[in-house]
């Protein structure tokens, strides 16, 4: 009986030096990552040469250099290496250079997009607008589109968020003329009027306002505890700073609004996870007018991202063919596979069921495994993957286990199960690298 | 938005057994933020019950409250109004609104909450308003001979009351509004 094993391009030694820069970046997609590859394996390591810029020489790379080294210091942490490499340098210059047209090639966004998004010219936030269809690809259209739905936002707060005292307060302005004020002085019996619709605090009508009110007070606490305990240590979202009260305010109101609105899915925990990075992203964009409205952009954005992951926070839809357990189980059968050694010992020889580690890893995606700019990185991944978010996340998934597929093959239920639960601080890029070669080695 | 629950003279179980189940079921927990009693509960375990429904609990002594402790009148401030509260059966003539009237100067308060009549009232007059929620279970008085169920429940939005009063009417729950605004004239001193 012949085992799967693990490919031997995974047990080569290239793990362990970085990958040299390929020498034109615009060949064409799919091949790229394959040639770098094979042609480090072929040759030894060489230096890093500088890469010219591909159209007409800008004065970006030195500015850019000065802004990255400010910036990888003010984020949490980072991955791999501290300062930029000349890689990072030139993917950005490319990307600013794609955002900048007229109309942007989404495709060729995805490309560049999908190997990570450097943090040195501020461009984050764009692209994972773009990547999320909340920003149209023809850049005369950008006003008028957000114009649109940021007062379509600002709607939804004034409807929603108003307590039933003031909606019937409006009801009543607008059905009856103001009674006689009673000035100071006049005394006697006040008068009774009829309430609007049958509309009184203590109503038990399934269409009362009020009633509908006290419902939702619950999941508003909820969302609120949520809230208050997302990122616990990060001053972005945590502690009594009047920038993390704020943001704390914001995240709430689009949970709040979000939950309204959906009231098939309402809000489940962990949605604030998945808001947290959005929210963190588009608040750190250099373009002020952008921060002012970010509750709205964040909102729609969050919608977008949420609506391919829908069914997993579902509980009716758990065993069905959408829920999370199918996707666990897809999961499953991919890791088999890939890599069918790992997958026995893993889930019949250990019996560690992908349900203990793999339902964190993609309900959340992955947000609670890496830390915060790692995970930053990986969304770049997700959102970009023409295959999509949730299929690239399966990659990574598989990419994760098979990372540390030695430790796991010696170890037990508990020492596996402790190890995935507590995903070790990995090479990021390293980690997208290998989920990206699964694509090109899946069976179909 | 605050709500705050106003009923007494409930006679529990001297003269009546129970709140009427139409009142009951809408008294459910979570909704009201205080509740402030007339009196005549008058046993202990009718203050267990409306502690159950909000824990922020005002009684003024009744006087066949079984209970001795309660005060004879409490004051409270709720956002911008101050409330008091008194049993009336102390202020005489019963129910009289210029007799309550003094009351409310001597406690100094927006809203004056009184009881002992087992009749609905809500008055006005200059220094501002008295409210009679009545009996919550239609107890037998000897002042009135018609009592209906009732009790009032204020919802206090910054310087606007709404009041919804509750009666049971031939077995029906009839729901009522009063709406008054405070005077933002501040109070000089005589």
């Amino acid at each position: 009986m012949v085992k799967k094993r693990v490919p031997d391009w995974l047990n080569s030694s290239l793990w362990s030096s970085p990958h040299p820069p390929s020498p034109s970046p615009y060949d064409d997609g799919e091949d790229y990552r394959l040639r770098r590859s094979s042609s480090a394996a072929e040759s030894t390591v060489q230096p890093p040469v500088p890469v010219p810029p591909p159209s007409a020489t800008r004065p970006e790379p030195p500015k850019v250099e000065i802004r990255d080294r400010m910036n990888d210091s003010s984020d949490n942490g980072g991955s791999g290496s501290g300062t930029p490499s000349v890689e990072d340098i030139s993917r950005q210059a490319q990307l600013v250079q794609e955002l900048s047209r007229k109309v942007i090639n989404v495709g060729e966004l995805r490309r560049l997009a999908s190997q990570g998004i450097p943090d040195g010219a501020g461009i984050r936030s764009t692209v994972w607008k773009l990547l999320l269809g909340y920003l149209p690809v023809d850049r005369g259209l950008w006003s008028s589109e957000l114009a649109k739905k940021r007062s379509q936002y600002k709607h939804f707060k004034e409807e929603l968020l108003m307590n039933p005292s003031e909606i019937t307060r409006r009801l009543e302005k607008s059905t009856s003329s103001e009674n006689e004020e009673s000035k100071c002085g006049t005394r006697g019996l006040l008068p009774r009027s009829e309430i609007t619709q049958g509309e009184h605090p203590l109503s038990l009508g399934k269409t009362s306002i009020w009633n509908q009110f006290f419902q939702d007070t619950e999941i508003i606490e909820q969302i609120d505890r949520d809230v208050k305990r997302t990122h616990p240590g990060m001053h972005f979202f945590s502690g009594d700073s009047q920038l993390a009260k704020s943001n704390q305010e914001a995240l709430k109101n689009i949970l709040i609004v979000f939950a309204k609105l959906n009231p098939g899915i309402r809000y489940v925990q962990g949605m604030n996870e998945i808001l947290a990075p959005l929210f963190y992203v588009f608040r750190n964009d250099p373009n002020e007018e952008n921060t002012a409205f970010v509750e709205a952009d964040t909102f729609f954005c969050f919608v977008e991202l949420l609506s391919g992951f829908r069914d997993h926070f579902c509980q009716q839809l758990d065993n069905s063919v959408v829920g999370i357990r199918s996707t666990i189980t897809k999961l499953s059968r991919l890791l088999k596979e890939h890599d069918e050694e790992l997958w026995r010992h893993l889930e019949v020889t250990t019996k560690v069921n992908p349900q203990f580690y793999a339902f964190r890893w993609i309900t959340l995606l992955l947000t609670q495994e890496f830390n915060f700019a790692d995970s930053l990185i990986i969304w770049d991944t997700l959102l970009s993957d023409p295959e999509g978010p949730l299929e690239t996340l399966l990659r990574v998934c598989i990419a994760m286990l098979i990372l540390v597929r030695r430790r796991l093959l010696a170890g037990d239920f508990t020492s596996n199960l402790k190890l995935l639960q507590h995903y070790p601080s990995t090479n990021i890029s390293h980690l997208l690298y290998v989920a990206n070669k699964l694509r090109t080695q899946s069976a179909y | 938005m605050v709500l705050v629950l106003a009923l007494g003279d409930l006679h529990i179980s001297h003269r009546a057994p129970d709140l009427p189940a139409k009142f009951k079921s809408m008294l459910v927990p979570g909704k009201i933020q205080h509740i402030i009693c007339t009196g005549n509960l008058c046993i202990k375990e009718v203050h267990d019950y409306l502690r159950t429904i909000c824990p922020d609990l005002h009684i003024a002594r009744g006087e066949y409250d079984e209970e001795t402790r309660y005060p004879e009148t409490k004051t409270l401030t709720i956002g911008q109004f101050k409330l008091g509260v008194c049993h009336g059966h102390q202020v005489i003539p019963w129910g009289d609104l210029d007799s309550l009237a003094m009351l409310q100067r001597q406690l100094d308060v927006d809203i004056l909450v009184t009881g002992h009549t087992h009749q609905f009232t809500a008055y006005k007059h200059e220094a501002g308003v008295v409210i009679n929620p009545g009996s919550a279970t239609g107890a037998y008085s000897s002042i009135t001979y018609d009592v209906n169920p009732s009790f009032v429940l204020m919802d206090i939005d910054a310087l606007r009351v709404v009041v919804y009063v509750y009666e049971l009417i031939d077995g029906e729950v009839k729901v009522d509004k009063i709406d008054f605004k405070k005077t933002t004239t501040t109070q000089v001193a005589h």
